[in-house]
């Protein structure tokens, strides 16, 4: 499960580095879209991931 | 326990970070990035081969994916298949673009919208999003129209030995490129990323 959570976060860091790096090369259009496509589904498991730490 | 279901959301929506190919530099290390790309392949069919032979746990998995290849494999290998075609030049940059960020957040749009509103409910937030990404990244509203259409049929039908995931990138990217081929067909913007890392 540890790996788990660790994929989890490795996503999100991809998720950010992929937006900063399309924003930087001045892409805001598909920069935009990674990050307010992933927004609800990453804070759902945000959400999940805080449940399962304090359970 | 980690919610499973938003898991496999998540892991979907993330998808869409593959377009990130398109600002690598055309060599890396002195080697095409095409066979990185090729080797990413590999190593999500050696995941796939340990999984299906029991010596890997992945989470999020159905159960009926328990004896038959996972989504991801189909997914990625559905964006395998359009980065390479990429390279190749048979498919366009502005294209390939779009079909993978739709393809990342329509399948889990129709899903939810599945869920909660029905089969009708479904299609109709599966055009809606399709159609949002396209028009957004292509800005031609023929290509946006028919791309959207296309991409909620091919979401429809479920087959065994061949999944959703890889049929909602390769039959609207297919057939939106032969259809920008034909004389007289509005014109397609080849390019919408120029300069790489």
């Amino acid at each position: 499960m540890k790996i788990t959570e660790l994929y989890i976060y490795l996503l999100y860091i991809t998720v950010i580095i992929c937006t900063i790096l399309f924003f930087v090369k001045e892409h805001y259009i598909i920069a935009g879209l990674l990050l307010l496509g992933n927004s609800l589904p990453g804070y759902a498991m945000a959400i999940s991931l805080m449940e399962k730490n304090e359970n | 326990m980690i919610n499973e279901h938003i898991y496999r959301r998540f892991n979907h929506t993330v998808a869409a970070c593959f377009v990130i190919y398109f600002l690598f530099p055309q060599y890396i290390l002195g080697i095409n990035r095409g066979y990185y790309l090729f080797l990413f392949w590999v190593l999500i069919l050696a995941i796939e081969y340990l999984r299906l032979n029991k010596e890997l746990n992945v989470l999020g998995m159905r159960e009926y994916e328990k004896k038959r290849l996972a989504s991801f494999v189909w997914f990625a290998s559905g964006t395998c298949i359009i980065l390479g075609m990429y390279e190749i030049g048979a498919f366009p940059q502005s294209l390939a673009i779009a079909t993978i960020i739709m393809a990342a957040y329509t399948d889990p749009a129709i899903g939810e919208a599945n869920k909660k509103f029905g089969d009708k409910g479904g299609m109709i937030a599966g055009l809606a999003c399709s159609f949002l990404i396209f028009q957004i990244i292509l800005g031609t509203l023929f290509y946006s129209i028919l791309g959207s259409i296309i991409a909620v049929i091919a979401e429809k039908p479920k087959l065994k030995w061949f999944d959703d995931d890889l049929a909602i990138q390769i039959f609207p990217i297919t057939i939106l490129t032969i259809l920008s081929l034909i004389e007289g067909a509005p014109s397609l913007p080849q390019n919408v990323l120029e300069e790489s890392l």
